[in-house]
């Protein structure tokens, strides 16, 4: 499906275009200004933008200033009653740009959507996510099923998983009024956090010159995404916890309290258990912000989507740099053995790299000899997996002596009392391993 | 051609875009829901177009008459 920006100052052509995109199935967001359809352009990502040029507060190519930085796979169509416009426009905006001709028939409208059907073969379910495997299919079923209803959703996985991108397709899949607005708990200045979450009257505090709406009210009718909740100050979460259960905001220095209606996607990289025994949420608070907790599964766990995600990522770098190179299926191989610690976010940064370093007679990717970042030895141990629910005690066992006697170079008088066993008891333990091996 | 020329020629180009659009759109509508009471409403507005068309090709017309603005 796909969600589409029309932007003309005509009334009439916005409103039968309007009907006719979603009678062919599509979804339709309008403006009739630059200022209008940049404001929606920052905060939805579209599939298509369609845009008359001359609009009354401006050009329309303005507009395509505030599209995502994500936002390069958005198609731009230009509406247009001089087909001349076309060498002006050509080659600033790359590839992507497409041509309406006034005056304009189905046929041209319907085209518009079947070029797209072609350029991108990668499916992107809900508009943004890539992906096939299992662990995916199930991600798809609870945004299915959370997205008809209004519980807040937490979405729990490690660092560069896509969090921002699943709450992304989480609203787009609810298909709301309102907009997405994305903001990290992390970032906001500790003093500022309060201002930044519910607004503030002009004169509210020292600097406040202006009335400002904070994130609730701007996402009203839509989607909050709050990112990295697990670092707001434990101070300040009643003021958070009040509003998620009151579903009103007052503005710092307000008098009048402001009825909110938006779904709240909050995002950690903390697990539930670090949540829970560590006190970063009260408890209070997470089960309103978790009546729906999504776990999004690690890079590792679906090494097959591996060549679709590089496939998706050429494609984009393609579209940006205007180029067509591709990957040999040794370096493929190569980017699905490799376990991914800092997962799609360490993906796509790897195939970036390796694009600006591509052989360009070959029109190849050209991988490092070593794919691991320095940020991805932090902390563990390659030969230690740890435990993990589905092990036996026995392998746990093993491991642990494995583990034990490769540190201590393999004194064993050494590893049986640092292990609290006896010499004999390793042995022992050593033997049947070493009998289970040659069987 | 004088720029003016250009822009009333770029002005009949708007309703005859909204006669293609709503033509289209009442295929459509008469195709897959059955409306008539909608398509109704779509001919009003093809018909309106038109008048527009006519009224900004008149004043083309007298645009053209006044040999002042051949330049």
């Amino acid at each position: 499906m796909t969600q589409i920006l029309l932007v003309d100052d005509d009334p009439q052509f916005l409103q039968a275009t309007t009907e006719l995109l979603e009678l062919l199935g599509h979804q339709v967001s309008t403006a009739s200004t630059v200022e209008e359809a940049s404001r929606l352009a920052r905060t939805t990502l579209f599939t298509h933008v369609i845009l008359d040029v001359i609009l009354p507060d401006g050009s329309g190519l303005h507009v395509l200033d505030s599209l995502p930085e994500n936002g390069q796979n958005t198609q731009v169509t230009l509406v247009t009653g001089h087909p001349s416009v076309k060498s002006i426009v050509k080659n600033l905006y790359g590839p992507n740009i497409h041509y309406l001709i006034k005056p304009i028939n189905l046929e041209q409208l319907e085209s518009l959507f079947n070029q797209q059907a072609d350029s991108t073969r990668i499916k992107q379910h809900y508009g943004h996510l890539v992906g096939e495997s299992a662990p995916m299919q199930e991600l798809y079923q609870m945004i299915e099923r959370v997205a008809n209803t209004h519980a807040n959703v937490m979405l729990i996985g490690e660092s560069g998983v896509g969090k921002e991108v699943v709450a992304s397709a989480i609203h787009y899949a609810s298909r709301t009024e309102g907009v997405f607005i994305p903001a990290n708990c992390g970032a906001f200045a500790r003093d500022l956090i309060s201002s930044e979450l519910f607004g503030h009257e002009k004169g509210a505090f020292t600097g406040a010159t202006h009335r400002k709406a904070g994130v609730f009210e701007q996402a009203q009718g839509g989607s909050l995404f709050l990112d990295e909740i697990t670092e707001m100050p434990i101070e300040l979460q009643p003021n958070l916890l009040r509003v998620l259960e009151t579903q009103q905001v007052t503005r710092l220095g307000g008098t009048s309290s402001i009825d909110i209606n938006c779904r709240v996607i909050s995002a950690t990289n903390r697990t539930e258990v670090e949540i829970a025994e560590q006190g970063h949420l009260r408890e209070d608070l997470y089960f309103r912000l978790a009546v729906f907790p999504i776990h999004i599964p690690p890079l590792r766990e679906r090494v097959e989507d591996i060549p679709l995600l590089v496939e998706h990522f050429l494609n984009t770098f393609n579209r940006q740099y205007q180029s067509t190179i591709g990957i040999d299926e040794a370096s493929l191989e190569r980017l699905m053995q490799y376990d991914w610690p800092g997962n799609i976010r360490e993906l796509r940064h790897a195939i970036h790299r390796a694009y600006i370093m591509a052989d360009m007679d070959k029109k190849l990717l050209s991988l490092p000899d070593d794919l691991s970042s320095p940020f991805s030895k932090v902390g563990s141990d390659p030969h230690f997996n740890g435990i993990t629910v589905g092990k036996t005690v026995e392998d746990v066992e093993k491991e642990l002596i494995e583990t034990t006697l490769e540190h201590l170079a393999g004194d064993k008088k050494r590893a049986a009392e640092m292990l609290g066993i006896s010499l004999k008891t390793l042995y022992n333990r050593l033997n049947s391993y070493a009998e289970s091996t040659t069987e | 051609m004088s720029e003016e020329t250009r822009k009333l020629i770029h002005d009949i180009r708007n309703p005859l875009n909204n006669i293609s659009i709503n033509a289209e759109l009442g295929k459509l509508v008469l195709e897959r829901k059955g409306d008539i009471a909608k398509a109704k409403e779509i001919f009003t507005t093809i018909i309106n177009a038109c008048k527009s068309c006519s009224d900004e090709l008149e004043k083309l017309k007298e645009h053209m008459d006044d040999p002042q603005d051949f330049t």
